[in-house]
């Protein structure tokens, strides 16, 4: 018996270090794997690298797209765990090389998303997408991949979003539609609220136009000149003559010097500085009504503004026929096209604005009649001051100093 | 044994003739020039080879029909048993698509996603980033889109190079984006780049991307006209239509060889070409010229062989189809004028608006107006002829293809195969 035991006992003892061998072999070879395959990991995560920073050096007039095209093929044998450094690649002001990073995205998330188990780092997404520091097309890409692996994550975000700067425009859409939403469930307060939140967080016009026109059918007025920043209380003076297209080049006497008191010969007799409010809801005015319907000729407007301090601030503008824009005397824009239309936004320019009074003069210039009678010669001119959001940088329009009169024409609303 | 002989003989004779008729079927297919840019082989909206079914609505003789991503007014280009085709998002305009598609079944083989480098501000809801029609020569697609950028990938859809001229001479200011499609010549890829801002024309080499020259055009307005080569004694002229001018230039330089005043502001058709002049149309209500190539400096006065007042359209370009010259405006009025002398000979108001341009074959040209209606005219008459009237009831802004007896139309949300 005891023989068997003992038997036994060798038995096991030889089986225990039979396993403990087998132990040690494990240990040996994942020790050796570590040791063989770490470099080559390494290697294979250096090359990875260099690839990457061959993409980056692409540029302009086709510089690089030799060697961006081959690491771009480099980088194809690899699988979604490069994802994360493809999308630090694509978060470049060079378009050229952050295409080229979505190129091999594309094609790699495609394979992923083809297998029965998918390995999208969702985590890593989540993250990237919230984080406003990274530029908003790289965003968008990362959460189009969210949505086919976890379209919550849009829902539960969006509603926070709203002073995103490329997402802000979405959630105030869904804020919009809740707001509808809630109207037609005829719960007014609700609506009132969802559309004050859009129209305080809006900054793309139609937004602003849609939930200022919704609070307006619930009896609450909102101020879009104010939010938007528009100017639409000038002086305006003109017409000066400018035969043909003469106007652009030539300098008229307030661009020396804006004397409010002043009279000049104009095209059709003597003319002088004119108070004018304009009421578009969107701050055009409209020179063909407060001046005339003119042909070849040159008008001015004037105002003085208020800045509650120093600040940079975007100039936003848009005239027909053609505009130079001064503050305090020096000339911030100048666009020399004829017969453009005056749209929102169209041009902008960047501007410094000094705490106190600042002076504001634009020239808008008159072409000929357009050929066919039928076209109707526009002459009108839009400004507004804002952030890089397009909000309100906080000007208020005062009386100029050197004004006499303060009687104001209202514009009749078209 | 002399029976088998015979047997395998007979045998072996009709497969070669299977072989013959296949091959000279492919050949035909595919010897014929393809529809490879902007209206087609020669640039004129006029297929080589056979029509497609004279009648067709949504159910019948469809071959298939495939839902395209985004916008776009860009027609498909077709190489062999592939089809191009670029497409922008409405909503998000700096995401641009170029996609591959069979042309067997309209299935996609591969599609590309890029980002635009600058999207213009202001367009038309008919417009989008994807106006300009890319164009291969059989190697390589090289798209062009209205934020600026260029891709050359190869038929597997392999990114070769790309260009941001946007970052690099400024930004598009136009407010229904650059429309211009490219047109190659050997081993160039011209654009016209006419806008607002400061504008040129530029050739690329095909291989690289890298500039071969640049011509600042300084005096030119904006226009969506694409870039017109004409045959000549000493090789090629580069014909670009634009605000209130044509220019002839140089294609191998750049440099600019004749103007002809005469045009107004605006120009959109792409002018054609044909009995040794060049068919171009000005801007809305324009004039209609016919141009002799090969002059130098100021040629008003003497290369416009005729002018016609009448008809012109803004957006559809014309066509030229044997000795006839015909225009649709886009209203709808369709004009057709004697290509020699530039009288006309009848005018006709179609049914609708028109944006797309009309294509034709040697026996009929197709008219498509916005509402998917194509009217289908026989070509070489003194008369108007109406052959048929078919719809496929989604809208149509783009212009057609045709290859091998299938047409091509891309609607709003398709893009449709009519074939037998």
């Amino acid at each position: 018996m005891i023989c068997i035991i003992s038997n036994q006992v060798k038995l096991s003892a030889s089986g225990i270090g039979f396993i403990m061998a087998i132990r040690y072999s494990i240990v040996t070879i994942f020790l050796l794997c570590l040791i063989f395959t770490g470099p080559a990991r390494s290697q294979e995560t250096d090359k990875v690298q260099k690839a990457l920073q061959t993409i980056d050096l692409a540029g302009s007039e086709g510089r690089g797209s030799e060697a961006a095209s081959q690491a771009a093929e480099q980088l194809l044998v690899h699988g979604i765990e490069i994802l994360p450094q493809l999308f630090e690649h694509m978060d470049t002001d060079n378009i050229v090389a952050a295409n080229w990073c979505r190129y091999v995205y594309q094609q790699i998330v495609t394979r992923e998303l083809a297998k029965p188990q998918p390995r999208i780092p969702t985590k890593f997404l989540r993250t990237y997408v919230l984080e406003s520091k990274h530029r908003g097309r790289a965003r968008r890409l990362a959460w189009s991949l969210l949505d086919h692996v976890d379209p919550e994550f849009r829902k539960q975000q969006l509603p926070r979003l709203l002073d995103d700067r490329e997402f802000r425009s979405e959630a105030v859409q869904r804020v919009l539609q809740r707001g509808d939403e809630a109207q037609q469930a005829g719960q007014a307060a609700a609506a009132v609220g969802h559309y004050r939140l859009a129209f305080q967080h809006a900054r793309e016009s139609s937004q602003i136009l849609k939930a200022a026109d919704q609070l307006s059918r619930l009896n609450i007025n909102v101020d879009i000149i104010e939010q938007m920043g528009f100017l639409n209380r000038w002086y305006l003076l003109g017409p000066f003559n400018a035969p043909q297209f003469s106007g652009f080049k030539q300098a008229f006497p307030p661009e020396s010097k804006v004397d409010l008191l002043a009279s000049y010969p104009g095209q059709d007799g003597v003319i002088g500085w004119q108070p004018y409010q304009n009421s578009d809801r969107l701050g055009q005015t409209n020179l063909v009504q407060a001046i005339g319907p003119v042909k070849e000729a040159v008008g001015y407007a004037y105002a003085e503004v208020h800045s509650p301090s120093d600040q940079k601030a975007e100039l936003r503008c848009g005239a027909d026929d053609n505009m130079t824009v001064w503050i305090n005397e020096k000339q911030v824009f100048s666009r020399g096209q004829w017969l453009n239309g005056t749209r929102l936004d169209r041009f902008s320019a960047p501007c410094q604005l000094t705490e106190g009074t600042n002076r504001i003069l634009i020239k808008i210039c008159q072409g000929p009649q357009h050929k066919n009678p039928a076209v109707p010669n526009n002459w009108s001119f839009q400004i507004r001051f804002c952030d890089a959001t397009g909000l309100n940088v906080g000007l208020r329009t005062l009386k100029p100093t050197s004004a006499e009169t303060d009687a104001v024409k209202t514009q009749k609303k078209e | 044994m002399p029976v088998k002989k015979q047997t395998s003989r007979k045998l072996s004779l009709l497969l070669i003739a299977v072989y013959l008729v296949i091959g000279c079927s492919l050949g035909k297919t595919h010897c014929a020039e393809a529809w490879t840019q902007w209206r087609g082989p020669q640039r004129n909206g006029i297929a080589d080879g056979p029509s497609p079914p004279l009648t067709w609505s949504a159910t019948e003789n469809v071959a298939w029909k495939t839902a395209l991503p985004g916008s776009g007014i860009s027609s498909p280009i077709i190489w062999k048993d592939q089809i191009f085709v670029t497409a922008a998002e409405r909503e998000h305009p700096n995401q641009l698509h170029l996609i591959c598609l069979s042309r067997q079944d309209g299935s996609v083989h591969w599609h590309r996603r890029f980002w635009g480098t600058a999207p213009t501000r202001f367009h038309s809801t008919k417009s989008s980033m994807a106006s300009p029609t890319p164009v291969t020569d059989g190697q390589f697609v090289y798209a062009y889109y209205g934020t600026g950028d260029v891709f050359c990938v190869d038929l597997q859809g392999r990114l070769k190079w790309q260009r941001s001229l946007a970052t690099e001479y400024g930004r598009f200011e136009n407010r229904f984006s650059a429309t211009s499609s490219p047109v190659l010549l050997n081993d160039l890829l011209i654009l016209q780049c006419d806008h607002y801002g400061p504008s040129y024309a530029i050739a690329l080499e095909k291989r690289t991307g890298r500039n071969r020259w640049k011509t600042a055009r300084p005096k030119t307005w904006l226009s969506w006209s694409s870039p017109r080569l004409v045959p000549t004694q000493d090789g090629h002229e580069l014909v670009l239509c634009s605000s209130l001018k044509i220019d002839g230039l140089n294609p191998s330089t750049g440099k600019l060889l004749w103007t002809i005043d005469g045009m107004r502001r605006e120009c959109i058709p792409t002018p054609v070409f044909g009995h040794g002049l060049i068919y171009a149309v000005s801007g809305p209500k324009g004039p209609t010229l016919a141009i002799r190539p090969g002059g130098r400096g100021n040629v008003t006065e003497s290369h416009v062989k005729w002018e016609n007042q009448r008809g012109a359209p803004y957006v559809p370009s014309a066509i030229l189809v044997g000795d006839y010259y015909y225009l649709v405006d886009d209203q709808g009025i369709s004009t057709c004028l004697n290509a020699h002398s530039g009288k006309r000979v009848w005018q006709k108001r179609l049914t609708g608006a028109f944006t797309a341009s009309p294509i034709a074959t040697n026996q009929f040209i197709y008219f498509t107006n916005e509402d998917g209606l194509t009217i289908v005219l026989a070509a070489h008459q003194d008369r108007y002829l109406e052959r048929a009237r078919n719809r496929i009831e989604e809208s149509v802004y783009a212009s057609s293809a045709i290859d091998g007896g299938q047409l091509l139309i891309r609607s709003s949300q398709h893009l449709w195969c009519i074939s037998r």
